[in-house]
């Protein structure tokens, strides 16, 4: 049986301070990302508290998802530092690196289950493998974790006997498996036909609930309307506006964002005024 | 003319004997070349994702060598150049009978033919199954990769638990090829003397003019071996979900 050489996921120095009362979680200073000389990230800061639950939006290429798979690094800054729960993360690699990462779940636009794997296997098998943990207890959890997403019927299948929403369901139950306190979604719902939106929200929702800490890349309006604390408004690798909600629907600040917002609530009228 | 075939004239006798014999000196020779190609891929793959740029280049030269060139050349060259380059008390060693060193059927494996054919046909069967297994490696999606590096893997787990898994259920039939095609290509060792079933058919001719009736048995046998390998690798080998048998696929999906 392979194992890394990671302690196990509960326990580490760096986060310490995720249980104290709204800590900050993700902080991002001055960061800047490029692809080769196409920068996608320009001079970012932004500051996450522990507990909250951001939406990021904004017009495709603006570099929504360049953003969260920074914190993870996924991609790596160019310049600038991200500091997660107050401690900088850009010289992390190897062991640390991987450390970090267990405490960060993801959650991909394409799912991206292993293929190979039952829906349960997928949930189990970074606790095994990565955590050491016995196999029998991990299947134990894992299977919890799919019962609290409502597919412990589904739990023998693999992904490709599920349907979009059933395999975002679970690939949000992997995420959790190892008790992060920080969660990201890449465009969750974007896969997704229109019906199954509805059953990974609710999970979504519930999550928010929960007190992890959640930043969103969505296009699902009813998602940053009625289940984020603010809504991040992001174009051409630039953060143009921060809002609660609420302001950010009715009163958008940006000329960007009222364009943006004409577009996606009245797609039949992208050039009349916002929206009365 | 009319002409009647004698199977009688192989199938009895000292042409049943060599046949026997050619059959399961084939059979032993491709199990042992199968056994070292296997470990030398693990050990080629392993090479060629490492980080160091000395180790891909000495697998891509190896594939380049192996693939490129005859392998009756190859087993030509092991068996009369570098087999005669060991120092002599190896191959006296090699070269005495030794009681332990016999298959079943009598067929003795450690004579310079026979370790000089498993030795070319493993290091050329693993030259075609480097490629083919870093095209199965190629085939998984990037993002099977950037889930499982999101979730903290290290690279050998990643690589054990997630890509190769799904590399080797992706390209099992090419890989099976290879592996029918070492079977295969063990008749060329009767270039260098080595007694296996082509060897012992092609004696059946010199000795009674049985050539017909010999090489008619001599490739339903290579036939029969074949598709008995084959069926055992796909039986054996790893399965896609829709092929594993499942108790409940069907409850509503």
């Amino acid at each position: 049986m392979q194992q890394d050489s990671l302690s196990t996921a509960a326990t580490s120095a760096v986060f310490s301070h995720s249980n104290a009362a709204k800590t900050t979680a993700v902080e991002f200073r001055q960061v800047s990302k490029s692809f080769g000389h196409h920068p996608v990230i320009r001079n970012v800061s932004l500051s996450v508290a522990s507990g909250d639950v951001v939406a990021v939006c904004g017009p495709s290429g603006s570099g929504k998802s360049t953003l969260i798979r920074l914190i993870n690094q996924l991609e790596t800054v160019t310049d600038g530092e991200i500091l997660i729960h107050n401690k900088p993360t850009r010289g992390l690699n190897g062991p640390a690196l991987r450390e970090l990462r267990t405490h960060i779940g993801f959650v991909f636009q394409q799912f991206n289950l292993y293929a190979h794997l039952t829906a349960q296997d997928n949930v189990s098998l970074a606790l095994i493998k990565v955590h050491g943990w016995k196999k029998s207890d991990a299947r134990g959890k894992a299977l919890a974790l799919l019962t609290r997403v409502g597919l412990q019927d589904k739990a023998q299948h693999y992904p490709e006997q599920l349907s979009g929403g059933q395999q975002q369901r679970v690939a949000i139950a992997r995420a959790l498996v190892t008790d992060p306190d920080i969660i990201l979604f890449d465009e969750p719902t974007s896969a997704l036909d229109p019906e199954m939106i509805g059953e990974v929200l609710l999970v979504m929702q519930e999550l928010a609930k929960s007190g992890i800490t959640m930043i969103v890349v969505t296009h699902e309006m009813s998602f940053a309307r009625e289940i984020a604390d603010r809504v991040i408004f992001m174009d051409g690798g630039e953060i143009l506006e921060q809002a609660e909600p609420e302001d950010f629907f009715l009163r958008p600040q940006h000329p960007r964002a009222q364009r943006f917002l004409q577009k996606v609530l009245f797609p039949l009228h992208p050039e009349t005024g916002a929206g009365q | 003319m009319i002409w009647h075939p004698d199977w009688a004239g192989v199938l009895t006798g000292q042409p049943l004997q060599w046949i026997i014999s050619g059959f399961l000196t084939t059979l032993y020779v491709s199990m042992a070349g199968s056994v070292l190609a296997t470990l030398l891929v693990v050990l080629l793959i392993a090479l060629r994702l490492s980080q160091s740029r000395l180790a891909r280049g000495a697998v891509a030269a190896f594939v380049s060598v192996f693939r490129n060139t005859p392998l009756l050349v190859q087993l030509l060259f092991w068996y009369f150049a570098a087999y005669g380059a060991l120092p002599q008390s190896w191959r006296f060693y090699i070269g005495d009978t030794h009681a332990w060193a016999v298959f079943p059927g009598n067929i003795a494996w450690l004579t310079p033919e026979f370790v000089c054919a498993a030795w070319g046909l493993g290091l050329f069967t693993a030259a075609f199954l480097v490629e083919e297994v870093q095209a199965g490696l190629n085939s998984v999606p990037k993002g099977q990769t950037e889930a499982a590096i999101s979730q903290g893997f290290s690279r050998k787990t990643l690589l054990l638990s997630i890509l190769l898994p799904q590399a080797l259920t992706n390209a099992w039939q090419p890989i099976t090829g290879q592996y029918l095609n070492l079977m295969k290509l063990s008749s060329l060792a009767t270039g260098i003397g080595f007694s296996e079933l082509t060897y012992q058919v092609s004696q059946i001719e010199s000795y009674n003019a049985h050539a017909f009736e010999g090489f008619a048995v001599g490739t339903l046998l290579y036939l029969a071996l074949g598709m008995i390998l084959g069926g055992l690798m796909t039986v054996f080998g790893p399965k896609r979900p829709q092929q594993r048998p499942q108790a409940e696929v069907n409850d509503g999906i």
